[in-house]
This record gives structure tokens, C-alpha cells and sequence, in this order.
């Protein structure tokens, strides 16, 4: 890469490191490192609840995943907007009213103490693992494009992460992530407008083009329960999803949790209700737009370079079968884009659409060429196949002008740090204020937790990039982190829907919450076709219900807030 | 930002069926073949 480029990255760095050492001034006391004094304005705290939840998966995952398999999984945020609104006139007012510093805090208050242990423990169980995976996943695609080890890669991500959000605490993780927006969302209009400049047909055509292989199909109403990503299972399951992750997640109940006031803690969070829908739209149009890019530009076979090198050194013969089919077929697939191009301009209609049909034809075979290049490289590298992690970046590197490639590398170092930022801050809170205050020291100074508090955040840092560096082989990017929650999700959005009903009882809770998990852990092993989105409707119903009966006839402690 | 709460939920709303409006535009208008 161009040493402009790395310039580029570096000022980048440099500036979210630095900016995060000047706000290590004027904090005094805990609730100042985590919750900034509950003084932030709702568009920071809106940006950083959007930049916590964009990580460098979606960034290099989901781009991907639009070139391949086009704007389907945009019906995974369908959920989303409901379940802004649904917390913005119940768990918010709750928590912030509370004062408390975590979301299992305000569990204690209203059941007892070890449904908020239980609750946090899951927390940190879960979050700490995933933090892990959300370094490696970004540390991977870097190590193969650039031929890094990996540990310089999780390095690189890590160390200034871990720096700034140590010494600067919720005040350099919002700050920093309302710069990173800014970052993230440049680099991919920069990358939409380079791409339809570049594009050699007409948009309309082109889009056309990409219609005809299914890639702008966003819809689909069909009621499947083992399909992943259909309206329903968006509607319902991502609604119940993003219920419990903006809802009941530390790492995102303590961005709002250090708004002004509810009102900006709600503001906040509608903020996310707006642009997410829209903003994940263009991510996957970028992906079906690199996808017609390289309809009319050769595409190497294979995108991640070391699984496309390994190959060849092991596999000479096939390698070079694979090449020459795959060939002739990205010729023939170009020569069918360009004729249905052509048809669509100044053909009649019957030979558009058997032109369309040609191409999605052309398509077809290239897919079966990439299947069979991707199978070589699994058995050859002893490794599943990610390559649709790698489409963005090769791209990226490969054709965009000067400077572009550095502002996208900052994107995605920014998109990861903003979300490992939040997590570790979260990690850290829980860990100090559940379990240290809770269980260990009740009193002590504010300088004394100040330190614990930076000391448990550097500890989580170090365990997180550790864990990255060994689980950079996981399965797939997108799919890992969202797995890994789902198991627990819906159960603790069961345990807080539940706090909000009258008379419900801290050992129905309790009950409840390990019923849930063994519910879903049921389903999970029992019947692995149901999509992981129902795992948290399922969850959350099994302790409302459970819950709710088990506290038939019981006291009267209502919510406090 | 003090808008009453229903205000924004009508914002909310109206900007999600724009957004599923145009996504809906977007499926039609190019996906001509059958899949």
C-alpha cells in the first residue's frame, strides 16, 4: 500500500489516541470514568450507540455478503426501529431513572442480588468472548491482504484501543466514536460515488443487470422458521433481538445511560431508529454495486490471497484447471452483461430478458467455478472458507485511487475500535460495580475505584486481545458474534420484561432466567434448523411465562423507577 | 430535543415506510425476472 495511504492510518490513530489522553482530565470518581457524569448530548450518545453496533464485521462482512448474496439480510434490521421505540417508553425510563450504573443494577433493585449477579455473569461471559472475536475478526482479513502475523494485526487494532479507552473511560469511547461515524460513513459514500463513476454501462442497466441474478430482492414473506433472514423472522426475531442487546447489554445500556437525562437518553437511542435501516441499505448496495464492478472487470478467483497462494504451491494442476475454467467463464459472463446492457438500451423486450437470462446464466457458472476454487481451498488449508470477508478489501486496495484505501483502512480499524472501546468499558463497569463494590469493597475512596476501575478495564483489554489472537480461526465473522449472543439474549430480556410486571416475584425471576437458557439451549442443540433469531423470542417467552406463574401469590415489590 | 414522544414515533415511522417504500421500488423495478 501506498505510503500516502499509511499516512493516512496513522493521523487517524494519532489523533483518537491523543484525543483520548486529553480527556483523562477532570475525572475524579467512577461515575465520571463510566457514566461522564450522565452529562452527554443525545447526537453524541446516538452516534456512539450507532458506532458501538457497527463493527469491522459489518463493515467487511456485510459488504461482502451484498456482492454475494445481495440486499436480503437488510430484513435482519427490520426489528430494529420497533425495538427502539418499545424501550424508549420502557426500559429506558427505568434504568435512567434508577441511577444506577449497570442494567443488572437495577435487577437487584427490583428481585435480588443473584439474579443481577447471575444477569452480569452472563454479561461478561458472553461480551468478554465476543470482545475477542470482534478484534480477530478485522486482525484476519489484514493478516492475509498484507501477509502479517497475526498477532501484529490484533496488535495493531488493540494496544491504541485499549490505550484511550483506559485513560479517557466513557468520555474518549463516545468522543471517539462520534469521530469514527464520521470516518466510517465518508469512507462508504467515498466508495459509492468511485464505484458508480467507474461503473462502464449506464446505472440502470447495471442495476438491471444485478436484478436478474436475485441480488436486489429484499423481501421475502415466506414463513420459515430455518430460513435465517426472511421479513418474519426480521419483524419478530430482530425485534426481540435488538430488544435485548440495546435493552439489556451493558455495552449499549451505558452509552444511554450517560445522556443528560431520558429524554436525551431516548433521543438518543431514536437515533439509531432513523439511520440504521438506510445505513445498512447502502452497506449491502456497496456489495451489490463491487459485484457489478467486477462483472466488467476481471475478479480473481479467490479473494483472500494466502488461500489463493496456498492453493497454487500445493495444488498445481488443479489450481490451474480451476484458473482456466474460471477464465472462460468470467469472459462469457462479461460478453452476456454487456449484450444484456446493450438490450436493454436498444433491444425489444422478449431479447432484454433472454439476454438477462444469459447473463444470470454466466452468473451461475462462475459461482460454480468459485464453489469448486473455494472447496480446493478448504481441503488445501484445513480451513472454512471466509473469502466473502476479503471481496472489499481486495477490492479496495486493488482499484480505488490514492488515498482512498488508507481512509477505508481507518474506517475499519475504526469501526472495530469503536466497538471494542464500548465493550471493554462495559466489562469493565460490570466487573467494578456488580461484583468488586458489590461483593468485595462497599467502601473505599473514589480514587481507589477510579484505579480499580482503569486497572479492570486494562486487564479486559489484554484477555480480549488475547482471546483474538487464538480465536482468529472461529467460523463465520457475522454469524459467531451473533450466535454467541443469542443463547443468552432473550432469557435476560425475559428477566427485565419481567421486572416490569407487578408482583412478580425475585425467585420466579430466577427460575425463570435458567429456564429460559435451557429452553433455548434446548432448541439450539435439539433442533439446529430453527434459525438462531427465534432463540430469543423463545428465551424471552419461557421466562416471562415461568416467571410470571412462579409468582402467583407473591409479594407486591413493584419497579422502583 | 423535547419533541413529544408521538411526534417522534410518527417520524419513526414515516421514515422506516419511506425507507421499506423505496427498498420495495428498488426489488420491483429491477428484479423483472422470475427467480
Amino acid at each position: 500500500m501506498h505510503w500516502i495511504n499509511w499516512a493516512i492510518v496513522a493521523v487517524y490513530l494519532v489523533v483518537v489516541v491523543f484525543d483520548g489522553l486529553r480527556r483523562t482530565r477532570g475525572t475524579t470518581n467512577i461515575e465520571g470514568y463510566f457514566l461522564a457524569n450522565r452529562s452527554l448530548p443525545w447526537w453524541a450518545v446516538g452516534l456512539s450507540v450507532m458506532a458501538t453496533q457497527l463493527s469491522a464485521v459489518t463493515l467487511i462482512g456485510t459488504t461482502g455478503q451484498g456482492a454475494t448474496d445481495g440486499l436480503r439480510f437488510v430484513q435482519f434490521y427490520f426489528g430494529l426501529p420497533i425495538a427502539m421505540v418499545i424501550l424508549g417508553v420502557t426500559i429506558v425510563p427505568f434504568l435512567h431513572g434508577a441511577k444506577v450504573y449497570t442494567a443488572y443494577e437495577f435487577l437487584e433493585k427490583r428481585f435480588d442480588a443473584k439474579t443481577r449477579s447471575l444477569t452480569s455473569f452472563l454479561f461478561l461471559l458472553s461480551r468478554g468472548m465476543s470482545c475477542g472475536t470482534i478484534i480477530a475478526a478485522p486482525s484476519v482479513v489484514l493478516s492475509a491482504i498484507f501477509g502479517w502475523d497475526i498477532t501484529w494485526c490484533v496488535a495493531l487494532i488493540g494496544i491504541p484501543t485499549v490505550v484511550y479507552t483506559v485513560l479517557g473511560g466513557v468520555q474518549a469511547v463516545t468522543w471517539a466514536d462520534v469521530k469514527q461515524m464520521v470516518v466510517i460513513v465518508g469512507a462508504l459514500l467515498a466508495i459509492v460515488v468511485v464505484l458508480i463513476m467507474r461503473m462502464p454501462v449506464p446505472l440502470d442497466n447495471a442495476l438491471e443487470i444485478a436484478g436478474a441474478t436475485g441480488r436486489l430482492r429484499v423481501f421475502d414473506f415466506s414463513f420459515n422458521l430455518s430460513e435465517t433472514y426472511t421479513f418474519w423472522s426480521g419483524i419478530l426475531g430482530g425485534t426481540f433481538l435488538m430488544l435485548s442487546y440495546f435493552g439489556t447489554d451493558q455495552s449499549q445500556v451505558q452509552r444511554y445511560l450517560a445522556a443528560k437525562s431520558v429524554g436525551e437518553a431516548r433521543s438518543s437511542l431514536l437515533m439509531s431508529a432513523y439511520w440504521k435501516i438506510p445505513l445498512q441499505a447502502l452497506i449491502l448496495l456497496i456489495g451489490v454495486l463491487v459485484f457489478l464492478f467486477y462483472t466488467f472487470t476481471p475478479a480473481p478467483m479467490l479473494f483472500n490471497p494466502q488461500h489463493s497462494a496456498q492453493v497454487q504451491q500445493k495444488e498445481p494442476a488443479t489450481f490451474a484447471a480451476l484458473e482456466a475454467r474460471y477464465s472462460t467463464a468470467i469472459t462469457q459472463r462479461t460478453a452476456a452483461a454487456r449484450e444484456a446492457s446493450a438490450d436493454i438500451d436498444n433491444g425489444t423486450k422478449a431479447a432484454t430478458t433472454s439476454a438477462l437470462l444469459a447473463f444470470r446464466s454466466a452468473d451461475s457458472s462462475v459461482n460454480v467455478v468459485r464453489k469448486d476454487a473455494l472447496a480446493a481451498a478448504g481441503r488445501v488449508t484445513g480451513e472454512a472458507s471466509r473469502d466473502v470477508n476479503y471481496i472489499i478489501p481486495r477490492f479496495v486496495l486493488d482499484h480505488l485511487p490514492l488515498g482512498f484505501a488508507g481512509v477505508f483502512l481507518a474506517a475499519v480499524l475504526a469501526a472495530a475500535m469503536s466497538s471494542i472501546a464500548a465493550e471493554l468499558n462495559s466489562l469493565s463497569t460490570a466487573t467494578v460495580v456488580d461484583f468488586y463494590q458489590r461483593w468485595f469493597k462497599r467502601e473505599g475512596t473514589d480514587a481507589h475505584f477510579l484505579f480499580v476501575s482503569k486497572a479492570s478495564t486494562a486487564v479486559w483489554g489484554v484477555f480480549a486481545c488475547v482471546v483474538a489472537v487464538y480465536a482468529a480461526n472461529l467460523g463465520s465473522l457475522i454469524e459467531v458474534v451473533n450466535r454467541f449472543g443469542s443463547f443468552f439474549y432473550g432469557s435476560i430480556l425475559g428477566v427485565f420484561i419481567l421486572a416490569m410486571i407487578p408482583r412478580t416475584r425475585a425467585f420466579g425471576a430466577f427460575v425463570g432466567l435458567l429456564s429460559g437458557m435451557a429452553a433455548v439451549a434446548a432448541v439450539s442443540f435439539g433442533v439446529p434448523s430453527v434459525s438462531f433469531l427465534w432463540h430469543n423470542v423463545i428465551g424471552a417467552v419461557v421466562v416471562v411465562v415461568v416467571g410470571t406463574l412462579l409468582s402467583v401469590g407473591g409479594d407486591r415489590k413493584l419497579p422502583t423507577a | 430535543m423535547s419533541t413529544p414522544f408521538r411526534t417522534t414515533l410518527w417520524r419513526v415511522l414515516l421514515i422506516q415506510a419511506v425507507t421499506l417504500a423505496l427498498l420495495w421500488l428498488l426489488q420491483s423495478r429491477y428484479t423483472l425476472l422470475p427467480l
